[in-house]
């Protein structure tokens, strides 16, 4: 469904992206992940022919985003990072507007407002001026704009920056019930563990440099190859670390917090022979859990790496 | 047609009209216009009717209508070259600095319709100004000398001027980022527009050829101000004397005039005399310069002889605001293909590339 193939873009001296290629397929919902300044927005503003890359080609649904802006735009909705709010305008107003300007007929505007506003929750505030929402709502209501001529695709950028918590939730299930409904989403977050709940996919931007993109638990499992165990244990800690640092799959144990964290190296079989050590030399372990850094951490590692 | 009414008629127009009738800028905007305007005319008046007390006739009364309605015209123009700029001047570098215009780039709207709603809904309220002004412009006909035709004309010339300072407007919101700039080069425009050709005419005016038969015109770019037709309509009369050299290159003369003596053969003729009655200007081998003077409200000679100064200035407002709609048009989209942009573009890859 969209399809980026060697990607770049400079301005003047400096490459915001360089040779970016990653492929998303229908009905997915790719996480972009990346620090400030990785090249995120550039590509979702590429992806939504705003803006025109230096080199390479994107494709949205079939259509070059170079040559077929016009055929772009009627397969995508677009939420940039930020609300752009037209005063004295109500909420179906707005939405009213946007349907108009999507040329969409009069006829079925009201209705396609009222859905919308409906499916993100605004229908209490229906004739409520915009620039009254909250932040959260104002977030709502410009998803619901990217829906208004039903596209195939959404690229949404930072949906969750600035919500509290349960505007977080919220929007979360709103983007799971859009999945539902047959959308293919990129989303570009800095919050990593909505990101792992959410998406089915992730690419990992940095510098302008694709680092690592595909479903989630491969990049995960790929990026985090050393993993971590969280083991408490009744009596001394003393004897458990003397048991467990001669094992042959245990790379470095540390005291964390009153309980002891062992990185090995291995797969869950090397965690059931680490416990089986453990009861074997009589330690008493009361917890023993596998600490999975996920998104967040083959994030880090991801982005630690070379990074210019 | 259906496209057409499309292009023309967009939901920008409607979003720009409910935002704009919504706040209290507007009737405020309107009344401060019809107060200025209204007070103008009523001082203009109250000052005629004072003079008028003592002998009144009705010739009189006929300068009095023209009088009226020229500085009732003059006044409107100058009050539209200060809002017009300032009505379009942020169309679109608002939108910009609000972060809406990608929402409006990535929609059905084609760039030029979301220039020409923004245009179409500002000059709708510049229309509406100009309804606005029409009872006290029918205070003229109270007193007469002013004919229905030279409404029409002056409204008309008002109008167009209007528009060419709504396009520049657009035109400096497009290429400007903000607002500011924009508005401060809006302004800019309109003061070249209204009198920065006018003084163009003082600093070079026409050079009178000694051997014409029609009268010397004022130079051509004096005529892209709206002054100068608003003036030959308002007085119906022609312009003589001004933005012409005569001898010592001062185009304006100002406290002077034509000194006229008859000579041997019985046939009268005139030479331009400055403020102290001095001839400034004198034909080849010393006879005195006569030059034709023209008549009626015709332009006399140059590019634009035998129109009237109102369609010369009508002409070329139209072609600056067909220009400036189509640089609006090329440099509004996101991604604009210029050509040469594309060739930078190229040899920027090729940077890239290595």
């Amino acid at each position: 469904m969209i399809t980026v193939e060697g990607l770049t873009k400079v301005y003047g001296h400096r490459t915001a992206l360089d040779d970016v290629s990653f492929e998303v397929p229908t009905g997915e919902i790719f996480g972009f992940v990346g620090p400030n300044g990785a090249g995120k927005t550039t590509t979702l503003r590429i992806l939504a022919a705003l803006l025109e890359p230096t080199s390479g080609r994107a494709f949205v649904d079939g259509a070059d985003v170079s040559q077929q802006p016009d055929r772009v735009h009627e397969r995508l909705g677009y939420m940039p990072d930020f609300f752009g709010v037209y005063d004295q305008l109500t909420a179906f107003e707005y939405l009213d507007f946007y349907a108009a300007c999507y040329r969409q007929p009069k006829a079925r505007r009201k209705k396609i407002a009222d859905d919308l506003l409906e499916l993100v929750g605004l229908s209490d505030r229906r004739d409520q001026s915009v620039d009254t929402l909250s932040r959260g709502l104002k977030q709502r209501l410009c998803l619901a704009r990217a829906l208004v001529h039903d596209p195939a695709v959404l690229l949404l950028d930072e949906p969750a920056s600035g919500l509290d918590p349960r505007a977080r939730v919220e929007m979360r299930e709103i983007l799971k019930e859009l999945q539902k409904m047959g959308k293919t989403i990129m989303i570009s977050s800095h919050i990593l563990p909505e990101l792992t709940e959410l998406c089915t996919m992730v690419g990992i931007i940095d510098h302008g440099r694709m680092r690592a993109t595909g479903p989630v638990d491969e990049v995960i499992q790929r990026l985090t190859s050393g993993r971590r165990l969280r083991i408490s244990v009744l009596g001394h800690k003393e004897e458990a670390v003397a048991v467990l640092k001669p094992l042959p799959a245990v790379q470095a144990v540390s005291l964390v917090n009153g309980a002891i964290e062992a990185q090995y190296e291995g797969d869950d079989a090397a965690a059931a022979g680490i416990l089986q050590a453990l009861t074997a030399a009589g330690v008493k372990v009361s917890a023993f859990n596998q600490l999975d850094g996920g998104l967040e951490d083959a994030f880090m590692r991801a982005t630690s790496e070379d990074g210019g | 047609m259906n496209r057409v009414a499309i292009a023309l008629w967009n939901p920008i127009v409607a979003k720009e009209y409910r935002s704009r009738m919504r706040t209290w800028r507007s009737p405020l905007a309107m009344t401060v216009y019809i107060l200025l305007l209204g007070g103008l005319g009523w001082a203009i008046f109250s000052g005629m009717s004072s003079a008028a007390r003592n002998s009144f006739n009705g010739a009189q009364a006929a300068n009095y209508g023209q009088s009226l309605f020229l500085w009732l015209v003059l006044f409107q123009m100058v009050l539209l070259a200060f809002i017009t700029p300032a009505l379009t001047a942020g169309a679109i570098s608002s939108e910009r600095e609000r972060q809406t215009i990608d929402l409006l780039f990535v929609t059905k709207l084609p760039s030029f319709s979301i220039l020409w709603g923004k245009l179409l809904a500002s000059m709708s309220f510049v229309l509406l100004l100009l309804l606005l002004s029409v009872p006290i412009f029918s205070l003229v006909f109270l007193f007469g000398g002013i004919e229905l035709d030279q409404v029409a004309a002056a409204f008309l010339v008002t109008s167009i001027a209007a528009l060419t300072l709504g396009i520049i407007g657009i035109a400096c919101s497009t290429a400007f980022r903000r607002t500011l700039p924009a508005t401060v080069s809006a302004y800019g425009a309109a003061f070249i527009l209204l009198a920065g050709s006018l003084l163009f005419g003082l600093l070079f005016p026409t050079d009178p050829d000694p051997n014409a038969t029609t009268a010397p015109a004022p130079p051509a770019v004096t005529y892209l101000s709206p002054l100068l037709p608003l003036i030959t309509i308002g007085t119906n009369g022609p312009i003589n004397g001004y933005f012409v050299r005569y001898g010592n290159g001062i185009g304006l003369v100002q406290g002077g005039g034509m000194a006229c003596s008859s000579g041997p053969n019985g046939v009268q003729s005139c030479y331009p005399v400055g403020p102290n009655g001095a001839v400034i200007g004198k034909g080849i081998l010393g006879r005195p310069y006569n030059p034709p003077q023209a008549s009626g409200t015709t332009i006399p000679s140059g590019l634009f002889s035998g129109w009237q100064y109102w369609q010369a200035t009508v002409i070329l407002e139209s072609l600056i605001c067909v220009v400036a709609l189509i640089l609006s048009a090329l440099l509004l989209p996101p991604i604009r293909h210029l050509p040469w942009r594309r060739r930078a573009r190229t040899g920027t890859a090729g940077v890239t590339d290595r």
